[in-house]
């Protein structure tokens, strides 16, 4: 059988780390690892080059290398000759490798240190299967996809794309969208972020198949693989991380250099991640993110799918948060129901203390909230404890200029959405509950002490 | 002193590869499963298996050059040798339990990493050829900037 470079589809995901061999002038030969070979087309590869090095030098000398890839899953190794053809220092494939190594370097705090110097381009003179490396058969190298596999993934672009257009929340979409990526792409470990317009902090507005929710944890742009993805606007794939952060590791440990690593959101032991900007015409949404234990987890066809699926959930959460701020004042009467007393007495006694220099609530020295929906919370209560209010509207919470909503989209909606999680979580005993389009209550049980600091 | 630089290259538990340079100028390569050193380091026996080293060989046979990287897969610290090889020859039977205990530790320490440990230690070791070299330069070969730093 044939075998084309394109088989080896999961040689090229940087799960194993290859190996090149260079020669100088004088015919020295030199051995190197590399992170990652970027497959181009069955005829092309590009090394990443993030040092002036040895290999680097060598080929400017000599062009032709030898480079051995290895099946992650069976360990079977192939062996490419090359030659080099050009150094790409922008473009398309240069921005796409790039990418990658931005990403981890910020994950692993070396931002700027560890970064893509070329992409260098190669040509495949030839390649073969190592005969006779393993003495047990290996696998077949081909990517193994079901047509029933990728018949389900296409009706659950379908189904999650209906979901989308249906939901008549933001809250049900967020959810939604989720559950479907879970039920239909096997995607157990999701989130989504959504970028806070005043702060241009991306903050996790829900999440799925964690430990902990996560709800609330920010985001600086830049920052992390989903905050390189939210600066860059562009998906990022990364197969076999935990190889990519030992290189990194590696290379930070030999620099003496670099700031503190960057805990991996939900899962620390995460060895595969899939993360897509979320982006409605020019204007970043927010960033949703997958996670697996499975370092090749998400294949091409995830990505491509889940790209489309992302400027779908992009403007279907746009449309939400424009038709929450068009129709604020509307009263939707079915779904309005009275708000019941507020029954101070029964329930645990919970202290919350807002300190005004950050904007920041704490409930039994447990951080709660920050920023503007830590405003709105204090504001809600402060109300109900002077005057006994439990009926609030979104119209004046948008016309309070102490709470810095920005004057259009104000995302109001969903900051109520992470404030109402965040009270889940972390205060039951408070609940904002809605009560019609543009309309909410709030509704707490048990004694609650307001302390401003 | 360095990670690379700590840990010998014939430890247990090392990954290495051989690379040389044909005739006609193209760098050939392949996994060795073997090291051996004296004390000093000054010299050095790489072992490769017979079935994946013939371009090996030939470039050895035909330029005597030879390099040889001992990365460690839990942290990637590297060294590379170099130097000119003094002979090739068929490894003897009584090497070969030292072929299969190092095949071993590199799988036991690929199995740690998450890989199959029944893929690994399925990598043919035997029959094997004893690639002598005489080593001339050694580099701190671990990934960053001072990858290529002479260490001798």
């Amino acid at each position: 059988m044939t075998i084309r470079l394109s088989d080896l589809s999961r040689c090229f995901q940087g799960v194993t780390p290859s190996i090149v061999v260079t020669a100088d002038a004088r015919g020295v030969p030199n051995v190197a690892y590399l992170s990652h070979v970027h497959y181009i087309d069955d005829r092309h590869v590009a090394l990443s080059r993030q040092f002036f090095n040895k290999t680097a030098r060598n080929i400017e000398e000599n062009p032709r290398a030898t480079v051995e890839l290895a099946e992650p899953l069976t360990f079977q190794t192939y062996r490419l000759r090359i030659r080099f053809l050009r150094s790409e220092k922008s473009g398309p494939l240069f921005d796409s490798m790039a990418m990658r190594i931005q990403a981890i370097a910020s994950h692993t705090g070396m931002s700027g240190i560890f970064k893509l110097i070329a992409a260098d381009v190669f040509e495949v003179e030839s390649f073969e299967k190592v005969e006779g490396f393993l003495t047990d058969a290996a696998g077949d190298p081909s990517e193994v996809t079901s047509v029933d596999g990728v018949r389900s993934e296409i009706r659950g672009l379908q189904l999650v794309a209906e979901r989308v257009s249906r939901a008549d929340s933001l809250d049900l979409l967020l959810d939604s969208v989720l559950e479907s990526l879970d039920v239909y792409f096997g995607f157990e470990h999701t989130m989504i972020l959504l970028e806070d317009e005043t702060t241009k902090r991306l903050v996790t507005i829900a999440s799925r198949g964690f430990e902990e929710s996560g709800v609330g944890s920010e985001v600086q742009a830049g920052e992390g693989l989903i905050g390189t993805v939210a600066r860059e606007r562009r998906l990022l794939r990364i197969s076999g991380l935990r190889e990519d952060l030992r290189y990194s590791r590696a290379v930070k440990r030999e620099s003496g250099v670099g700031a503190a690593e960057i805990p991996l959101p939900g899962l620390p032991d995460a060895q595969s991640a899939l993360v897509i900007p979320l982006v409605a015409g020019d204007r970043l949404i927010g960033v949703i993110a997958a996670f697996d234990r499975d370092p090749l987890r998400f294949g091409e066809w995830h990505a491509a799918y889940l790209e489309i699926l992302a400027g779908q959930i992009a403007f279907g959460i746009e449309r939400m948060l424009d038709r929450m701020f068009d129709r604020d004042e509307e009263q939707v009467t079915e779904r309005t129901a009275p708000a019941p007393a507020i029954v101070p007495a029964e329930g645990p006694r919970r202290t919350l203390i807002y300190y005004r220099n950050d904007d920041c609530i704490f409930v039994d020295g447990e951080y709660l909230i920050r920023n503007v929906p830590g405003r709105i919370l204090w504001k809600l209560l402060g109300e109900w404890q002077r005057d006994g209010r439990t009926d609030f509207s979104n119209r004046e919470l948008r016309l309070d200029p102490s709470l810095g909503l920005p004057p259009i989209k104000d995302n109001l909606e969903s900051r109520l959405i992470l404030l109402r999680r965040r009270l889940d979580e972390k205060c039951p005993e408070i609940r904002i509950v809605p009560t019609g389009r543009g309309r909410f209550a709030l509704r707490a049980t048990g004694a609650l002490e307001l302390i401003e600091r | 002193m360095t990670d690379s630089q700590r840990r010998s290259p014939a430890q247990r538990g090392m990954s290495l590869y051989a690379g040389t340079v044909g005739v006609d100028g193209m760098p050939a390569g392949c996994r060795a499963v073997a090291l051996t050193t004296d004390e000093s380091q000054s010299t050095l026996t790489v072992y490769v298996p017979m079935a994946t080293s013939r371009d090996l060989v030939a470039g050895v046979a035909a330029t005597k050059k030879l390099a040889v990287v001992a990365a460690y897969p839990p942290d990637h610290s590297a060294i590379q040798l170099k130097g000119t090889t003094t002979s090739v020859r068929l490894a003897n039977d009584d090497e070969r339990a030292l072929l299969q205990d190092r095949v071993d530790g590199f799988a036991e320490e690929l199995h740690r990493l998450g890989y199959s440990l029944r893929a690994v230690r399925s990598i043919n070791h035997w029959p094997a050829f004893a690639i002598e070299m005489k080593v001339e330069e050694i580099f701190d070969q671990t990934p960053g900037p001072k990858a290529g730093t002479a260490i001798r």
